[in-house]
């Protein structure tokens, strides 16, 4: 079995058999014999070639996993083959808009531009407040705001949209 | 002065999270009954659960629930509490709630609320250290009304410059300023910060003291006149002005400078008429001067380190001040012994600007052993909400000397798990990496530079990337597995039960 594994800043395949408790993977050119054993729920105790790691798995989404280990947290995805190619497919028609979204859940204190205006890279464009710290959303490149999505006074949620820049 | 002494029975608790926790703590070795308010935020908040008694005090909002003044005051009556400890944040630092207590025949765990209102106004108490000859750091004593008033006297004091709210604390409510270019954006934060946080929008300048260590100054007076200092906290690790990582004691301060600021505190407590716990934060300049900053009026978050060096139980030191006990002797010319360094676990992303993380806790695992000391607010299950400070717990770890706490940092970090969440630990394993932070380097901007720089950056090394890999796709196998094992036919799960069965019968033969 083969599956694409996406890191922030790459993607690995992988190559995984598994024989009883015991899995085979190869990652590029490396081999990896793992004796994987459930702790509590999503957590693993990992033996690999001796040494000893514990690795806690929680899925985040479809196909999305986050990854705790001792010396932090990644979120990876892992892809079939096949949905692998198709998407890469896909992204090669981009359009020109950025949809800038909201990166924590908290509320709009302020929307500092108006629909239409041209901003300049670094300029604030939509002020959040989350756990009593305000924080300016600012363009992170210079172009025009073609549209706000939230008001003042607006609770969002980490995801949520604020506003379109062309 | 005629001291009333009253050992308290019973006492209120006006806050929640990890200091409700450790004020219970106190009050459980003194065997008096802990109350706590929440909000219906926290109806199963840990403070709830270790509390002898709990009321509910409002919705979650704290302007609605841990803001009310009048409704905590009026609980604390109709309960029958002695007295009410308010923690950190929240009323702590409002005058206005001490005397509230006061009238109600309360008695507030803290200052007098003429002394919290003389430094609950920074410039109101800059004004007052001049006068105790205590040294300040130049800037204005006037309340700057307008931009343009505020324009007008950073010129004349010359950039850099910073600008703050006079009631602000705790790192909020407080811009530097570089140019004239970034006062305008500085300015309508810094008030509307203000406004929103401490209800009081007047804000000042000060000049800016360039690359400062902030190091602070324990000190405890009962209510006989006497003020001792505790020693110091070198803070200087903080983002935006927040405390991140303290220490005790500092590396830049020898015998004789804590000899020095530790008289400047109680000369600045005398001022006052200073009573209780309370903090004078200083500004040490690379020469060795300091400058007064501000007094906390209330028992600090970093007050652990200073417990674990001194041996002193603040807040047990507290409850029996406010019982009208007297300091007793030995607390006089205290050294501090061995090392000792907090980090605290905010419930933020230090790889995302420090954004919000709110939340399930799915896993939280504490690290134990020598020399190590969690403060913990939170339990494997709890719900992290974005209505309050994202403090979640404090880890606190101490050492025969510096280089061994920082081992034992190192070791307990290690341990320690809480998933779920997003949280400030990473960033500590590779602060613990730093050359300059090893070496005791620190000054107040430098965490701030170093992430902007990329310095304390997650390290993405090949091993990390392939056990990432490795975790993500077992755990990828298994939920297909279990997709399989869904559509598994009723007789077979049957069969599977059977065998769970046998097994359970074999067991009970071994017993």
């Amino acid at each position: 079995m083969e599956l694409i594994v996406k890191h922030v800043d790459g993607d690995v395949r992988v190559k995984i058999e598994r024989r009883g408790d015991e899995y085979r993977l190869q990652i590029g050119d490396q081999s990896f014999v793992i004796l994987s054993a459930e702790t509590t729920s999503g957590v693993r105790s990992l033996l690999i070639d001796g040494g000893q790691y514990e690795v806690a798995v929680r899925s985040v989404g479809k196909d999305r996993y986050e990854v705790t280990t001792s010396a932090g947290v990644d979120t990876v995805q892992v892809q079939d083959v096949l949905t692998h190619l198709a998407e890469e497919t896909h992204e090669l028609g981009g359009s020109g808009t950025q949809v800038v979204e909201a990166y924590m859940p908290g509320r709009v204190v302020s929307v500092l531009v108006e629909e239409g205006s041209e901003v300049a890279l670094g300029q604030g464009v939509v002020v959040l407040e989350a756990m009593k710290m305000e924080n300016e959303i600012q363009a992170e490149r210079a172009g025009v705001v073609t549209r706000v999505h939230v008001e003042p006074g607006q609770a969002v949620e980490a995801g949520d949209p604020l506003f379109d820049l062309v | 002065m005629t001291v009333q002494r009253q050992a308290f029975e019973k006492v209120l608790i006006a806050n929640r999270g990890e200091i409700a926790v450790r004020i219970l703590r106190a009050l459980r070795e003194l065997d008096k009954r802990g109350a706590v308010v929440y909000s219906d935020a926290d109806r199963t908040a840990l403070p709830v659960l270790l509390a002898d008694e709990a009321y509910r005090i409002g919705p979650g909002p704290s302007i609605e629930s841990y803001l009310r003044a009048e409704a905590i005051v009026e609980l604390a009556t109709r309960i029958g509490a002695d007295a009410i400890h308010p923690g950190y944040g929240f009323l702590a630092e409002n005058a206005g709630f001490a005397e509230l207590c006061a009238d109600a025949g309360i008695k507030f765990i803290g200052p007098p609320p003429a002394a919290m209102a003389a430094m609950g106004s920074k410039i109101e108490s800059r004004r007052l250290m001049l006068a105790a000859g205590v040294p300040v750091v130049p800037g204005g004593d006037e309340a700057l009304e307008s931009l343009e008033a505020a324009a007008t006297f950073a010129q004349e004091l010359g950039y850099p410059v910073m600008l703050k709210a006079s009631a602000g604390g705790g790192g909020k409510g407080m811009r530097k300023v570089r140019q004239p270019g970034e006062l305008p954006a500085a300015y309508r934060a810094v008030r509307s910060e203000a406004a929103a946080s401490f209800a009081d929008d007047t804000v000042y300048l000060e000049k800016l003291v360039e690359r400062p260590r902030h190091v602070e100054i324990q000190i405890l007076a009962d209510e006989h006149g006497k003020v001792v200092s505790l020693g110091e906290r070198e803070c200087s690790l903080q983002r935006r002005h927040q405390k991140v990582v303290e220490e005790a004691p500092s590396p830049a301060v020898d015998r004789d400078l804590r000899r020095r600021m530790g008289e400047a505190a109680v000369r600045v407590a005398g001022a006052v008429g200073y009573t209780n716990a309370g903090t004078v934060e200083f500004l040490l300049d690379s020469k060795g001067n300091f400058f007064f900053l501000e007094m906390n009026t209330r028992l600090q978050v970093e007050h652990p380190v200073t417990e674990l060096v001194t041996g002193v139980d603040l807040v047990r030191a507290q409850i029996a001040i406010a019982e009208g006990e007297p300091l007793g002797s030995e607390l006089e010319n205290i050294e501090p012994r061995g090392h000792a360094i907090e980090v605290r676990l905010y419930a933020e992303d230090p790889y995302r600007d420090f954004a919000p993380s709110p939340g399930r806790i799915e896993r939280l695992r504490l690290p134990e052993g020598p020399g190590v000391r969690n403060d913990c607010g939170v339990y494997e299950g709890d719900e992290v909400t974005i209505l309050y400070d994202p403090l979640l717990a404090k880890l606190i770890v101490w050492g025969a000397n510096r280089a061994q706490a920082m081992d034992r940092l190192g070791r307990a970090l290690s341990e320690l798990r809480i998933d779920g969440i997003r949280t400030t630990a990473p960033l500590f394993q590779r602060l613990l990496a730093d050359e300059d932070f090893r070496h005791g380097r620190l000054d107040n901007g430098m965490l701030d530079r170093k992430m902007a720089a990329g310095e304390l950056a997650p390290s993405l090394t090949a091993q990390r990337r392939e056990l990432s890999a490795i975790g993500a796709v077992l755990e990828h196998l298994d939920q297909h597995g279990r997709q399989t094992a869904v559509s598994r036919s009723h007789g077979q799960r049957d069969r599977w039960r059977e065998a769970g069965r046998r097994e359970a019968l074999r067991g009970r033969r071994w017993n």
